[in-house]
């Protein structure tokens, strides 16, 4: 039966692909836009779970892109003074309060990808947030040892490694999870170790003649609240402690998911109504098919054909051209979501994590068996006017090669 | 070669027509007809245009239904059973010759062979049969040819091992040597006529003079009235033309 479907196929070659064409490109626009939606959720929700704090404190003379300080983890590169953090901790309703130290930027030679590396020093209580990311479980860290993102280094990937940074020799103690933010091209350390390196750089010293010796700065304040219903008091009672500027996660984490929301569904939409469009086209196709090859169906029926098996036939035809479409526009897909994938996280404009394997595979076979679904369907209502043709049909007919 | 029903030996009725009647709309194209088809026989049935012929053979081999009356196969009413019972009938029990070779286009000729086991989808087990009945016909080397590569002729000797396929009892032969010339017609008529001594009980609609008088055991049938052999005139090959019997089938789908 199949040889009879293959066959059939093969000899239209021309309409064959036309219609594998038309089903592969919305299979490439719903793969690309669902992979993106997914390494944008995953992305978001990552990069929330890594925050673990409800405001961002800064300097209120920061020039801060929330989404970018939030969520695409991009450092900021302004001080202020470290007793904002014990200040902090005594404001009514705080739970928790992590200070951040960020250098300027450096350029790593030997591992440059283009883009900024940056070193954020970090505090105990952060090391111990971020051990569920490590492979061992790692909650502290030596004042020698650096965590390096996920994006870089990836020539010497193995804890214990030494990198050299800025004259000083650190020891790789793990690599981390990817954020698909900047922090995959930021390396953290010890503060301390930080503060140090920054303070003994010649580099940098401009920057603390102005700012003050950097074992008296911090760069950011990430909180946690008791209560989020009293979210905005407390906000303001931070922002009373004087000069400093309070970012809310949860709106701009809701408005940024409100903003690729629209984003997805746009593309979204359009690789539905594409799909639609090919469940259309392969229902027409074979409607006018059950009309044009009524001969041959004809005289299928007269050589013993049940109506189930002309069904079969017919709506072999229309899944096999969708599941052709689906195999060819699948990677195409796939290709296309690297492509956007490629320029979302050199801007990291976005938090983004790069589905995996599992998810890829799964989306694949949900992809597959969606397709053939459609092939189907499009087809069941023709094939089940095939299967009505009388047979006697072939009697009145000339020939039909 | 041949693959009979257990049952079945040289003269037994395998087809039987009992009182067949078929109309479209208020026209009555057949009335009446009865018919007895044998093992191990030929049963030529001659009419002019319009007569009723190719509908009769339609009835017969379970194409369509008649409006009253019964068919009768191997001793078993098949009136009234399910399409899929008749499906497997029309695959198994019965081999046709169409009036045009009617292959398909897109398959080679041995996959047009072996189409009807294709259909009953046991392609591999009759592979073997289908080569043998293709070098018997003498088309083994076009085995692998399309449609198209092959002659009228050709054609039709590649029809004439489609119906012959599956072993059937019965072969229903419509207008089997129309549009082919006299020598290549006489190859398929010795072809078709040595069958009923394979054990086949042939049925052959035709308006070949030549056919017809070499078949004998000749029904006539005009204006939907079958006349049996013993009361048709040695003087009735005189009409012929079906054209008129196409639209008559055409109507009733």
């Amino acid at each position: 039966m199949l040889r009879l479907v293959v066959q059939s196929l093969l000899r239209r070659r021309w309409q064959s692909l036309a219609t594998i064409l038309g089903v592969a490109l919305g299979a490439a626009l719903l793969m690309a836009v669902f992979l993106l939606y997914r390494g944008f959720d995953q992305g978001l929700e990552r990069g929330r779970q890594r925050l673990g704090a409800d405001l961002l404190v800064v300097p209120s003379n920061a020039t801060v892109d929330p989404d970018r300080a939030l969520f695409a983890g991009s450092p900021l590169s302004v001080y202020m003074d470290k007793k904002f953090a014990d200040l902090a901790r005594k404001v009514p309703g705080v739970r928790r309060v992590e200070a951040q130290f960020f250098t300027q930027s450096l350029h790593l030679e030997c591992c440059s990808i283009g883009i900024e590396t940056r070193l954020i020093g970090i505090e105990d209580q952060v090391t111990r947030r971020l051990a569920g990311m490590s492979p061992d479980g790692r909650e502290r860290l030596e004042k020698d040892e650096v965590i390096v993102g996920s994006e870089l280094l990836s020539g010497i990937g193995r804890p214990g490694a030494l990198i050299e940074l800025l004259g000083e020799i650190f020891k790789l103690a793990y690599r981390l999870e990817a954020t698909g933010t900047s922090l995959d091209y930021s390396i953290l350390m010890p503060m301390a170790s930080a503060r140090d390196l920054a303070a003994s750089s010649e580099a940098l010293k401009p920057v603390w003649q102005e700012s003050g010796d950097p074992h008296g700065l911090i760069s950011a304040l990430l909180i946690e609240v008791e209560d989020v219903g009293r979210i905005k008091e407390v906000g303001r009672a931070l922002e009373d402690l004087g000069s400093l500027k309070v970012i809310r996660a949860a709106d701009t984490f809701q408005r940024l998911k409100r903003l690729m929301g629209a984003f997805v569904l746009v593309l979204a939409g359009a690789g539905v109504l594409t799909a639609l469009g090919g469940i259309a086209y392969l229902f027409g196709h074979f409607s006018s098919v059950a009309w044009d090859r009524k001969g041959e169906w004809a005289l299928f029926r007269a050589l013993g054909a049940t109506r189930p098996r002309m069904v079969q036939l017919v709506v072999g035809e229309s899944t096999l051209l969708a599941l052709g479409g689906a195999l060819v526009g699948l990677p195409a897909g796939y290709g296309l979501y690297r492509l956007a994938f490629v320029r979302l996280t050199a801007q990291n404009a976005f938090p983004f994590v790069a589905p995996g394997g599992v998810l890829l595979t799964g989306a694949t076979l949900g992809a597959l068996v969606l397709y053939a679904l459609i092939g189907f369907l499009s087809a069941a209502g023709p094939a089940l006017r095939v299967a009505q043709l009388e047979p006697a049909l072939t009697m009145a007919q000339g020939d039909i090669d | 070669m041949s693959v009979q029903f257990e049952s079945v030996r040289e003269g037994d009725t395998v087809l039987e027509a009992r009182g067949v009647s078929r109309k479209y709309g208020s026209e009555t194209i057949l009335s009446d007809v009865s018919l007895r088809v044998r093992a191990g026989e030929v049963t030529t049935i001659v009419g002019p245009s319009g007569s009723g012929k190719t509908t009769l053979l339609a009835l017969l081999a379970l194409l369509l239904e008649p409006s009253s009356g019964e068919i009768w196969i191997g001793g078993r009413n098949a009136t009234g059973l399910s399409d899929s019972a008749r499906s497997r009938l029309r695959n198994t029990f019965f081999g046709f010759i169409f009036q045009s070779a009617q292959l398909v286009g897109s398959l080679s000729v041995l996959d047009n062979v072996l189409l009807p086991a294709i259909l009953a989808g046991k392609p591999r087990e009759k592979s073997g049969a289908a080569r043998e009945l293709l070098d018997r016909l003498g088309l083994g080397p076009r085995a692998t040819y399309l449609p198209h590569q092959l002659s009228l002729g050709q054609k039709r000797r590649v029809a004439i091992a489609r119906a012959l396929l599956l072993g059937p009892s019965v072969i229903l032969a419509d207008e089997p040597t129309n549009d082919l010339d006299a020598r290549r017609a006489s190859q398929v008529a010795d072809f078709l006529l040595a069958l009923p001594s394979e054990g086949y009980a042939l049925v052959l609609v035709t308006h070949d003079r030549a056919l017809a008088e070499r078949a004998g055991n000749r029904w006539e049938i005009q204006e939907g009235r079958l006349t049996p052999p013993e009361h048709v005139p040695a003087s009735s090959l005189a009409h012929f033309g079906n054209r008129a019997l196409r639209t008559n089938i055409n109507g009733a789908t």
